[in-house]
């Protein structure tokens, strides 16, 4: 059952009457059930034992740790002991499964990835969430879950399971917690939903086609190859963000809160400002338990020491950052699950942070010298535009099969750019060649202004439907059965098509 | 150990991180008010604020911190 289907609509509902007609206590095992059911609908079955393993073992590790805390001598070692091995089991369980393109490589006689048992759905996302609530027991920041039932419903909350965001298990007590119905619940659950069905069925369905065509052809003219370039993270960014926002809906419906994993991520200036803004939940999990605690060990500690004494303070700190975000990119990278990954993530945004922290107080000088204005309109464009096409570059590592076919697109793309292999004709073809009507790039045009006017109406004032909600009866009515309609109208949605999974399903 | 003289000590160790003289803290002070306050300087800061105060916080404090004011809680609670 796919989140973008009638099917799942017709799930929720059916949900939602069940989880408020249960008494408040009970309610979370509503949600147990549901998620059971789901992940029975959504997945290959049997993988659902992968999620229960993970599940015992982070039960067993984090209890019998707690318990082992108070032992006096030897309970130290036993608590560290324990937290190692379940965070190498939930850890090798994944890797085996999803990362077999990476270690298929490594190991001798794989020349490619060996054919292995389907992963769990979702394994990426609930991976680092149950790392996450091993690591935060293990810190002091949670108290173990002596519930296995409910340690298991934070892993396989259904809303969250398919693409995450990825939870901090203190971020979702809500779901143990009973709810009230709650008109306002609701309302905005659904309206989250329906702006989520908007972007992937409206617009991400409808860009795929024209990207897909573009690939599929390989062809050396220019406009076709920038269009599919540099329409690419759009499609992204609503295939992604949509799913986020089906997601975060859903949990909404049920009272439940999840944290945000967008924030008008097109907007920002700089490359490191787009990372805090796209991907939020991945980015901070990994900041917080990986770079934090690397940092922080003896040895990088004595290292960064070492550094500041011998190449002043400025470089010195470049060197420690230097270090701590390779590690930490190639954390992001890998769990990404692919060769490809550790190329157009890891490696593409290490070297432009880097190029960036080294290049910034002399761009800055430069900027002085040339009276360049840096709060100004035209500035930040010029920026959010360089910041747009950094991202297009490592976006094309995520749509090519291999390393090689990135290149190769990039490479073409590139040289159609600089050959002048301009054919502007084309434009009057792209429906032939790439597969969409004229109205279909009208519609398309017209989704991406209402992206850009929602995003700034979220940068400088309120979530838009918090904003719609102030507005007159009429008004709000009108938008929300206007958005409707379209995504019912426009939708890429039917009996004779099927919506692709999301991208970051894969993951 | 008053909250006062938490604050002036604090006030130092920040303006020696920083290199930056002109820094006055309080409870609400985040990363945002203070430039080059990122993911790298906040753990030279935490060693920093660790051997004025004699003692080590716990790497799940370092992660949960949300402003200055909770640091000075921290250190009343674990500093010496």
């Amino acid at each position: 059952m796919s989140i973008v289907s009638f099917w799942f609509l017709v799930f929720i509902c059916a949900g939602v009457i069940l989880y408020y007609t249960l008494p408040k206590s009970w309610q979370w095992v509503g949600l147990l059930v549901m998620s059971i059911l789901f992940y029975f609908m959504a997945a290959v079955p049997y993988t659902i034992v992968y999620v229960l393993v993970s599940v015992f073992v982070a039960y067993l590790a984090t209890n019998f740790a707690f318990f082992a805390r108070f032992q006096s001598g030897r309970g130290k070692k036993i608590v560290c002991i324990l937290g190692i091995l379940a965070i190498v089991v939930n850890t090798g369980l994944w890797f085996v499964l999803k990362g077999a393109d990476i270690w298929g490589k490594l190991v001798p006689g794989f020349n490619n990835a060996p054919v292995l048992p389907v992963a769990a759905l979702g394994m990426g996302y609930y991976t680092l969430q149950i790392i996450g609530y091993i690591l935060d027991c293990f810190m002091g920041n949670a108290l173990p879950q002596k519930n296995p039932l409910k340690l298991f419903l934070f892993v396989c909350f259904f809303p969250q399971l398919i693409t995450g965001p990825i939870s901090r298990y203190g971020q979702l007590q809500g779901l143990y917690e009973g709810h009230e119905l709650s008109y306002k619940n609701i309302a905005f659950g659904a309206q989250r939903i329906l702006w989520g069905f908007f972007k992937k069925l409206v617009l991400a369905e409808r860009v795929g086609i024209a990207v897909n065509a573009v690939w599929d052809i390989q062809g050396q003219d220019a406009v076709c190859l920038w269009f599919a370039f540099l329409l690419y993270p759009i499609q992204m960014y609503a295939d992604f963000s949509g799913c986020m926002d089906i997601a975060i809906g859903t949990a909404e419906c049920f009272g439940i809160k999840l944290p945000e994993n967008f924030n008008n991520p097109f907007f920002s200036r700089t490359i490191q400002e787009f990372w805090q803004r796209w991907h939020i939940t991945l980015g901070t999990w990994a900041k917080d338990y990986v770079l934090y605690p690397l940092l922080k060990t003896e040895g990088m500690l004595r290292f960064s020491k070492a550094a500041k004494k011998r190449f002043g303070k400025r470089y010195g700190k470049f060197i420690t950052s230097a270090v701590g975000m390779l590690v930490l990119w190639l954390v992001m990278g890998i769990w990404h699950g692919g060769m490809k990954y550790i190329v157009g993530v890891s490696m593409w945004y290490w070297f432009l942070l880097m190029l960036g922290e080294l290049c910034s107080p002399g761009l800055k000088r430069l900027n002085k010298i040339l009276k360049i204005n840096e709060e100004c309109f035209s500035w930040h464009l010029f920026q959010s535009i360089r910041t747009y096409m950094i991202y297009a570059v490592g976006a094309v590592f995520f749509r090519a099969v291999n390393i090689n076919e990135a290149i190769l697109f990039l490479r073409n793309t590139i040289g159609a750019f600089f050959k002048g292999k301009w054919n502007f004709d084309i434009i009057f073809e792209l429906e032939t060649i790439m597969g969409l009507s004229g109205r279909d790039w009208i519609i398309v045009l017209l989704s991406i202004v209402m992206l850009v006017l929602v995003g700034l109406l979220r940068q400088n004032a309120d979530y838009a439907r918090c904003w719609v909600e102030k507005q007159i009866l009429p008004f709000r009515w009108g938008i929300w059965l206007g958005l409707f309609l379209f995504v019912v109208i426009y939708g890429k949605y039917g009996a004779e098509y099927n919506a692709v999974n999301f991208i970051y399903q894969a993951f | 150990m008053t909250r006062e003289s938490v604050y002036e000590r604090l006030n130092n160790v920040f303006r020696d991180v920083f290199d930056d003289e002109s820094i006055e803290l309080n409870d609400e002070t985040t990363a945002d008010d203070i430039e080059d306050w990122d993911s790298f300087e906040h753990i030279n800061l935490v060693v920093a604020v660790e051997e004025e105060f004699s003692f080590k916080i716990p790497m799940g404090k370092v992660i949960t911190m949300k402003n200055v004011g909770e640091m000075v809680d921290i250190i009343l609670s674990m500093g010496k």
